[in-house]
């Protein structure tokens, strides 16, 4: 037998494909993983400390940079938290065009994941133009109503910050035209590409229990076959009458991750088709008159307590912690960020294969690591 | 030619020499001509595909790239990492790419084009092309960086795996052919698809006897080109390079002038060997016409060829360029077991076919009875139905190899399938994948 020895090598933070500045210290036999630590940190920037120096209104658009691809996803949590601890009542119409813009952001991140994870594998940017062209539209669609494509700031306490422009909902029906041919597209991408199925089968496969012990969340522990999700197990806003399923897998590998965030991209078109059919008939504006105005969300004043508003966003469950104390700002404002916890098992995921197979693991999880570091 | 210069410069040597001179010359202005031409090529394709337009500021319709990026890599710091090994980080790219260049001394350009005709020119080609390991070896242990030498050792790995079936495949069609000079496989291609130069008297020659209308040949074809997409280190075997899993491979530490050689010596590499193909398996300058012109006008026939033989290998670029812009790549452990255990197999028994046709075409033709060689059985010859007709004899031939290599690649394909739907993984996936009504 050969004397080998170990080599350890760091992925990043300056990397083509850690999704952002993040350090993977790999120790590889060869071309085999023996161990692999994750390290991040490198994008820190107070998000938890500058809450508690900032009004609650202050802190909306701070919440778009944590997973920047899905802006509205976390505005969504921000409000909810806030409005289960000041007990403000959001009107119909605007919970309606809430879940309109969650659920497209569903589809924008899971386009994006799909592609990046094919790219991650070494297709050479093709998938990923095609999937960015789907996300271009939404985050068209995202100008028109918010003003912003990417930092879109549009919820606020009590409702959003304005009503759907009148060429908004042309430009959705031309999307939803589109979109089950990109659906199905994908799909027949990855269920025929022989090398698709080979680099991702049997891979990175995380069990249901260790899922579950790591408290993993979203489309990763879905595909490990946990049918949790927060719009199912604790309903808000309107999702508890709509119609949708929620897609699980069975074996916990790569494969099953993206065929469950395909069939997720299905389940949220679906979603938001009865939106667009009720969204005619929904009663009361767009908010809730007592927050009206700006100066009435800057003078927010909440109740002594605490609470703890969760939502379901692309990537896991996005909860927003908050401790009042009766004053404008918050006491204490803890962000329990779905990245982050996602990432924890990579190490039990990826020790035993290939080199190459790090970035393809890491892509499924489908990071960003605005959120991760905070 | 030859005697017009003799008369003009006297000796013989001098002659030679200024011979030699031109067409090294030649070759050194012609390459990296074809290596920035290929870099737009590929960028306009790629582009093409991705729904963008590539570039096309510089010149007209971006033609002038090429020459933009040359400007900007000469003017670029050239860096050599502090703790790399300065003398070895410096030879590497000449190393590799060098042999390259050597290639196109001995690929015939055309009819009567080639710089250097040389008997064993096929051994010359494989032999030559095995050098550039050493240099991407060089590149990546010199460097003194973990990525480059990962990437070095998969480049080596690669390339000698790889190294194997393609000598096979060039093998098999040396016994079907009997030569090693490159020119003469040109030769040997004209005619008809399949029947080859035997019926050159009846009908005129069409310039279609490709090797790759055989089962040999384009069995050959199959493996010998798979094996250049990963010699050449392009998708879906661009492993050794792999920018998203270690950066650039052995290429990492390199930058300005000395990036761009090994670029250059990657895609000459392809070319060259893409001009090799087309002229083993894709009949070289053969095309219907080309032989009747190159009897009419030899100069404009010759003209004519190069650029026949030339489209060829730009397919075969073309080609490459679609794979990259279509596929992922595969795993090192997935790539050493394709070799390994497809193509290796399917080269030999490509083999065993050669040697088959091989004696059915020349058993027992001519004079029978003084070949100590010929076996009868009961005193009758197995293949003395056959005749002296080399048609007969060639029809005989192909059906028997196609059913062989048929069998050979179907068996292969069977056993090295993925066991798919049989794991307890599959099974579990195909009950339980669905969607979860959850209250």
């Amino acid at each position: 037998m050969l004397k080998t020895q170990e080599l350890q090598i760091n992925i990043g933070p300056q990397h083509p494909s850690t999704h952002g500045v993040f350090r993977l210290v790999v120790t590889v036999d060869g071309e085999t993983i023996v161990d692999l630590k994750p390290v991040f940190g490198y994008l820190h920037r107070n998000h938890e400390q500058l809450a508690e120096v900032s009004t609650y209104i202050q802190m909306m658009p701070f919440t778009d940079r944590l997973d920047y691809f899905n802006s509205m996803a976390n505005n969504f949590g921000l409000a909810i938290a806030v409005e289960k601890l000041a007990g403000i009542e959001v009107p119909q119409r605007a919970n309606y065009i809430r879940v309109l813009m969650a659920e497209l952001t569903r589809i924008l991140n899971h386009a994006a994941a799909v592609a990046f994870m094919i790219n991650d594998m070494g297709a050479w940017q093709t998938p990923l133009a095609f999937g960015m062209r789907e996300r271009e539209k939404i985050l068209d669609l995202f100008e028109m109503a918010s003003g912003a494509r990417m930092m879109c700031n549009y919820f606020r306490f009590g409702g959003i910050v304005r009503d759907l422009p009148p060429d908004f909902m042309p430009l959705l029906n031309d999307l939803m035209k589109a979109l089950p041919t990109f659906f199905d597209e994908t799909e027949r991408l990855l269920r025929e590409n022989e090398i698709l199925l080979l680099r991702s089968e049997g891979v990175g496969i995380l069990p249901k229990e260790v899922a579950a012990s790591y408290s993993v969340t979203g489309p990763v522990l879905r595909a490990s076959g946990v049918p949790y999700d927060v719009r199912k197990a604790e309903p808000y806003s309107v999702y508890n009458e709509l119609d949708f399923d929620v897609p699980i897998g069975s074996v916990g590998d790569i494969y099953d991750r993206f065929l469950v965030r395909i069939e997720e991209m299905r389940q949220s078109y679906r979603i938001v088709q009865q939106v667009i059919e009720r969204l005619p008939d929904t009663t009361g504006g767009h908010i809730n008159p007592a927050m009206a105005s700006i100066g009435k969300q800057k003078a927010l004043k909440p109740p002594v307590g605490d609470v703890y508003g969760r939502v379901e966003t692309p990537k896991g469950e996005l909860g927003f912690y908050i401790v009042s104390d009766g004053s404008a700002r918050p006491y204490r404002y803890k962000v329990r960020a779905p990245s982050f916890i996602n990432l924890t098992p990579i190490g039990d995921m990826c020790r035993g294969h290939k080199v190459a197979d790090v970035v393809v693991i890491l892509g499924s999880i489908d990071i960003v690591l605005g959120e991760v570091d905070r | 030619m030859l005697q017009f210069l003799e008369n003009i410069f006297g000796p013989s040597w001098i002659v030679s020499l200024i011979a030699f001179l031109i067409s090294t010359t030649v070759i050194l202005i012609v390459t990296p001509v074809t290596f920035m031409m290929m870099t737009w090529f590929e960028r306009r394709i790629v582009a093409r595909m991705q729904d963008r337009l590539g570039p096309n500021r510089v010149g007209p319709a971006g033609l002038l790239q090429a020459v933009a990026d040359g400007v900007k890599m000469f003017t670029k710091e050239n860096i050599t990492p502090r703790a790399a090994d300065k003398w070895v980080h410096l030879i590497a790219p000449l190393v590799a790419t060098g042999p390259v260049i050597f290639l196109f001394a001995v690929i015939p350009w055309g009819y009567g084009l080639s710089p250097v005709d040389i008997n064993v020119s096929v051994l010359f080609v494989i032999a030559v092309s095995s050098i550039s390991a050493v240099g991407l070896m060089m590149g990546g242990w010199g460097s003194n960086n973990k990525f480059a030498l990962l990437g070095a050792m998969r480049a080596v790995a690669q390339m000698v795996s790889y190294e194997i079936p393609a000598v096979i495949a060039l093998l098999s069609m040396v016994l079907f052919t009997g030569t090693m000079n490159l020119n003469k496989y040109t030769e040997l291609q004209g005619g008809l698809p399949i029947l080859g130069n035997t019926l050159k008297d009846v009908i005129p020659d069409l310039g279609l006897g490709w090797f790759v209308f055989t089962p040999i040949g384009l069995v050959g074809f199959m493996i010998f080109f798979i094996c250049i997409l990963s010699e050449g280190e392009r998708t879906p075997f661009d492993i050794p390079e792999a920018d998203s899993e270690i950066v650039a491979g052995y290429m990492t530490e390199y930058s300005g002038m000395k990036f761009a050689v090994f670029y250059m010596g990657q895609f000459l590499f392809n070319y060259a060997l893409s001009m090799v193909a087309s002229i083993i398996f894709l009949g070289g300058w053969n095309f219907p016409g080309i032989p009747q012109l190159i009897s009419i006008a030899p100069p404009i026939g010759a003209l004519a060829s190069a650029v026949v033989l030339g489209a060829k290998a730009w397919f075969l670029f073309f080609v490459m360029i679609w794979l990259r812009g279509a596929f992922p790549r595969l795993r090192m452990d997935q790539l050493m077991a394709f070799a390994w255990k497809f193509l290796l197999p399917l080269a030999l028994i490509n083999i065993l076919s050669a040697a088959l046709w091989l004696t059915i075409m020349l058993w027992c033709t001519g004079d029978c009875t003084q070949n100590p060689w010929v076996f009868t059985v009961g005193g009758i010859n197995p293949l003395g139905w056959l005749g002296n007709s080399p048609v007969l004899r060639q029809l005989v031939g192909f059906v028997l190899t196609a059913i062989i290599n048929a069998g050979a690649f179907f068996w292969l394909l069977n056993v090295n399938r993925r066991p798919a739907g049989e794991t307890p993984a599959d099974l579990a996936r195909d009950q339980a994948f669905g969607t979860a009504s959850l209250p």
